[in-house]
């Protein structure tokens, strides 16, 4: 304080002359700043970049738009044909695959196996496999337990004859006949596991009439368990019958008779003995005793299997080994089977083979037989042809052949397919991108019509205000309060399940964000100085919206309505998966853009049902697409963030 | 007030009418499938007459009767005709207007809205649909009822840690979420839970099955159906709460002496909560609407199936399809109603309609 009433003491004595001008000769200028100006833009992009995430989810975004792009432009496939033969293959990447992880082997578990693959360690494998495509050492072989009836695979246990409902009989019978003849002295033997409740008897019967005229007579009755057996012409003996009979043939028929209902008797195995000997003439057990039918209505009882033992195995299979390695087609007509050896000229060596290509002739094919052709060569060898066929003048014949399969459809090597293949043999990976596409052609169609929609109506609800505003609101309250499903089902009605009616159902409400974010725009703009100048100069309403007003919202208005595009394809796969938007089969042409029917929607209602055993029809598009859909959502509230800082903090 | 609300609810039932209306005169004008079956087809046909959607007249002039026969008599493209030999008769529908008139009568006086042509053959629609109500709404609730205590719970979590590790990973977990299609979401759950673990059903149970089998079904679904809602919630509880606690108020209720959590319960939470309720109650109509995808997904026999079901292209039911439009549509509305009026109610500072 004291300092500062001495300055001004001393202020005060200085005299008029003292004072002279600092910058007489110059002149005065602003002085520059000493930071760098920042522009709008630049200031927008410093805020977005500061971002790390946000960075590197636009990284990935714009990969997967540029792949989407350029993926279905190099790998120019076949998407209508159907491949069959490489159907539902699973996921192969390379490098990866060294880790025993998505190599394109397909795991089984528990499956039955045929008997007769077991080979000298004591492994099989089920039906419809081969063992070489088997990975080494994943095999393994356990033993479970089994009632299945009617598979061979399942051995041993015990065939239970059973009464249902209040029924207190039923009766089983053989599936076959047999000879009984007096000198044979045949022996029927049962063996029966167990009868639980004391008055349950097994009737024995045969039928000692002929197939037309049937005459069963119990011979034997049992009621107690173990290995039980009666001599037939003994039993025959003792029913004292009229006529002598040393010789009849008969089914093995029996019955359980028991006392109260719901009663089993569970038996190993039926056996005929004949002449005494050790061996049995006939034996049934397992598999073979469940072939016996039930004999009296299925209401009384029942004939099941318990306790069997079945072979399971566990492996890993070369599933793309299987498919891309030498396989017979059946029958290949001559001129494709020529047209495929003219095409490999080089590869296939045909020396010592003189065959005109382009004449079909059966004699000169005689010479291809049992020639068998390298690794590189489509076709691996030709065992066979089939006689000829003479029609107008032409001759047709087949070869039977054997094709190797991966250069037969065009690889130099068994292919990897990144993503596995679909249903109907196409690379997924390729699929997947020819989806996403789609995808984004309709997103940006959309968006582009919601867009231009919302800003027009926007602008003119915003600028004249007043009346015009108010009904202008009310329409968009009527039209964004129409649940989306009304208007799918009313699209559907008129249009059924197609594009159009996907881009009406997406258009109708849609544009109303974009309409009332313009409406703010120009409620913010059109009383600014610069538009009432404009205006006291003679413009005309349409030159200050569109020259003035617009131009100054405009970049709001798009960083908002960025975020538009991945809620339309959210909205698109929707709809296309419940199977009402784009769907197989169907092409369309918009803008000189060839979409195709297969929209990531699509792609994962087919792997729908498929989730059991074809999972990587579900994974692979749905992984990408919901990368694409963060991706693009950090994208657009990065951008929307960078251009208007006061939304920061509440996202 | 009272007028606000009087207004509010007219308008409503006005969008209602408009919806409705124009929903009934688009279908009835839209390609017909009535029931494939022949004898289902001519009780069907009796019954649009009883209902005033068609008229019947005989036909016994062999000159007319030909030329009906042979198609040149011009009939309209949704007629019908059952050919007796010595006589036909011709349903034809009555002019859209008249049979508008009929709807609204039919609808208002018994509450009639046809009969299903396609989903189940002559069996009256809003019956139903009425028995599909129930699945559709125990999901829902069940969905509410998760959703809400979860999403504020975790919205509160990340707001009061801002900034920290769970807060960055609440805020992953918001991102994907909240971009997920529902159907994406379903099938991962799905594939995961259902076929790779094996630790829930993979098809919801039939109407039969009882006990904890059937509560257990609820569990994937309402995950499904809910995990969008539930980021959604936690995102605008973060923002909302975020913005109280750095507010003077909270700073003013601190320095008078009470502890963090006092401060948070009493003074932070309440005034956050105002933005919430209606975005819970909308949430309700996006869930429902959201459930039509579940429920085709993981094969729940609810409105949204019924609705799917009757929609199949070239195997359409219009009276089903209207009735349970109408449904969706008077649920959204009333829901919107309610947000209207809770606005009003809940926050002080919003008096809409009020004269300036």
């Amino acid at each position: 304080m004291i300092d500062k009433e001495q300055d001004t003491k001393i202020q005060q004595d200085i005299s008029h002359s003292e004072f002279e001008f600092v910058q007489r000769d110059e002149k005065i200028f602003d002085k520059k700043f000493e930071t760098k100006p920042v522009g709008y833009f630049k200031d927008a992009m410093t805020r977005f970049a500061k971002n790390r995430a946000n960075v590197v989810a636009t990284i990935i975004l714009f990969t997967l738009i540029t792949s989407s792009i350029l993926v279905p432009v190099l790998t120019t496939k076949n998407f209508t044909s159907q491949e069959p033969a490489v159907a539902a293959l699973p996921p192969r990447v390379p490098i990866v695959e060294h880790f025993g992880f998505v190599d394109g082997t397909r795991s089984y578990s528990d499956r039955t196996v045929d008997l007769e693959t077991i080979d000298e360690d004591g492994l099989g494998i089920p039906a419809g496999f081969d063992r070489e495509f088997v990975a080494e050492g994943s095999l393994t072989n356990t033993t479970s337990v089994c009632t299945s009836r009617t598979s061979d695979s399942c051995v041993g246990g015990q065939n239970i004859i059973g009464l249902r409902g209040q029924s207190t009989q039923t009766s089983v019978v053989s599936d076959e006949s047999f000879d009984f003849v007096r000198d044979d002295q045949p022996v029927i033997e049962f063996d029966i596991e167990n009868i639980l409740i004391d008055g349950t008897l097994l009737n024995v019967e045969l039928n000692i009439g002929d197939d037309t005229d049937e005459d069963w007579r119990q011979f034997a009755s049992f009621d107690e368990e173990g290995v039980v057996s009666f001599e037939v012409f003994e039993a025959l003996d003792e029913l004292d019958l009229d006529e002598d009979i040393d010789e009849f043939s008969s089914p093995i028929q029996f019955e359980i008779v028991a006392e109260i209902p719901r009663v089993n008797i569970a038996l190993n195995s039926v056996s005929i003995y004949q002449n005494g000997e050790e061996e049995p003439f006939y034996s049934a057990s397992g598999f073979d005793l469940a072939q016996y039918q039930l004999s009296a209505p299925a209401s009384t009882g029942n004939f099941r299997r318990a306790n069997g033992e079945q072979i399971v195995a566990s492996f890993d299979y070369d599933v793309y080994a299987e498919a891309m390695g030498v396989r017979d087609p059946g029958a290949y007509s001559a001129r494709d089977t020529y047209q495929l050896l003219e095409e490999n000229q080089d590869i296939c060596s045909l020396d010592g083979v003189d065959i005109d290509f382009d004449n079909v002739d059966y004699d000169d094919a005689q010479q291809l037989i049992g020639m068998e052709f390298s690794d590189t060569c489509p076709i691996n060898n030709i065992y066979d042809v089939s006689s000829p066929i003479e029609r107008d003048g032409e001759t047709y014949f087949n070869f039977r052949l054997e094709l190797n399969y991966a250069q037969y459809m065009g690889y130099d090597d068994i292919p990897y397919f990144l993503f596995g293949t679909t249903r109907s043999g196409h690379d997924l990976f390729a699929l997947t991108w020819l989806a996403l596409r789609t995808s984004l052609l309709v997103g940006l169609l959309v968006g582009t019509i919601n867009i231009t929609i919302g800003i027009i109506y926007g602008s003119i609800s915003g600028y004249y205000g007043g009346k015009v505003d108010i009904g202008m609101e009310r329409f968009t309250e009527v039209i964004s309060r129409i649940p989306w499903l009304l208007t799918l089902a009313l699209a559907t009605a008129w249009l059924g399940a197609s594009l159009w009616s996907l881009v009406i159902v997406l258009t109708l409400s849609g544009w109303v964000s974009v309409s009332s974010t313009t409406r703010t725009q120009f409620y913010r703009y059109k009383g600014r100085e610069y538009v009432l100048a404009s205006r006291t100069l003679g413009a005309k309403d349409s030159r200050l919206i569109f020259r003035h007003i617009l131009p100054n919202g405009i970049g709001t208005i798009i960083t908002a309505s960025i975020l538009m595009i991945p809620q339309v394809i959210f909205a698109e796969s929707t709809i296309s998966f419940l199977g009402f938007g784009i769907g197989h089969g169907q092409t369309f042409n918009i803008f000189g853009f060839e979409l195709s029917g297969v929209s990531i929607g699509v792609l994962l209602a087919d792997g729908r049902s498929e989730l059991v055993y074809n999972p990587h029809l579900t994974i692979a598009p749905a992984i990408i697409v919901s990368i694409l859909m963060i991706t693009f959502n950090m994208f657009g509230n990065a951008l929307r963030d960078a251009f208007n800082p006061t939304l920061r903090g509440s996202e | 007030m009272a007028k606000y609300i009087l207004v509010r609810t007219l308008w409503v039932f006005i969008i209602l009418f408009v919806i409705l209306s124009m929903t009934f005169v688009l279908l009835n004008l839209a390609p017909q499938y009535p029931p494939a079956d022949e004898d289902q087809r001519e009780i069907w046909y009796a019954q649009q007459v009883r209902d005033g959607f068609m008229s019947r007249r005989v036909v016994t002039d062999p000159d007319e009767m030909e030329a009906i026969r042979n198609e040149e008599a011009g009939l309209h493209d949704n007629a019908f005709v059952v050919d007796d030999d010595d006589r036909l008769e011709v349903f034809e529908p009555v002019p859209v207007g008249q049979s508008y008139r009929n709807w609204i009568t039919n609808v208002l006086t018994e509450f009639n809205w046809g009969t299903s042509t396609r989903v189940r053959v002559n069996v009256d629609a809003f019956s139903i649909l009425a028995n599909r109500i129930p699945v559709t709404a125990q999901l829902n609730l069940i969905a509410l009822a998760f959703y809400i205590p979860t999403g504020f719970g975790i919205g509160i979590l990340a707001a009061l840690k801002k900034n920290s590790l769970v807060d960055n990973l609440i805020q992953i977990f918001i991102m994907v979420f909240l971009s997920l299609p529902l159907f994406v979401v379903m099938t991962f759950f799905l594939f995961i839970f259902g076929y790779q673990l094996g630790w829930l059903d993979t098809a919801f149970p039939a109407a039969t099955v009882r006990g904890t089998t059937r509560y257990l079904a609820f569990i994937l679904p309402v995950l499904g159906l809910s995990l969008n809602t539930v980021a959604g919630l936690t995102r605008l509880t973060r923002a909302e709460l975020t913005e109280v606690l750095t507010s003077d108020f909270l700073l003013l209720a601190r320095t008078k002496g009470l502890t963090r959590p006092q401060s948070v319960v009493r003074h932070a939470m309440r005034n956050s909560m105002v933005p919430l309720v209606p975005f819970i109650i909308f949430s309700f109509v996006g869930l429902l609407s959201g459930s039509v995808v579940i429920e085709q997904i993981y094969g729940i026999p609810g409105t949204g199936r019924v609705l799917l079901d009757a929609m199949t292209p070239n195997n359409y039911d219009h009276n089903l399809v209207l009735v349970t439009l109408a449904f969706y549509t008077v649920i959204g509305l009333f829901a919107i109603l309610i947000v209207d009026l809770t606005y009003g109610l809940v926050d002080p500072r919003i008096r809409m309609g009020a004269k300036k």
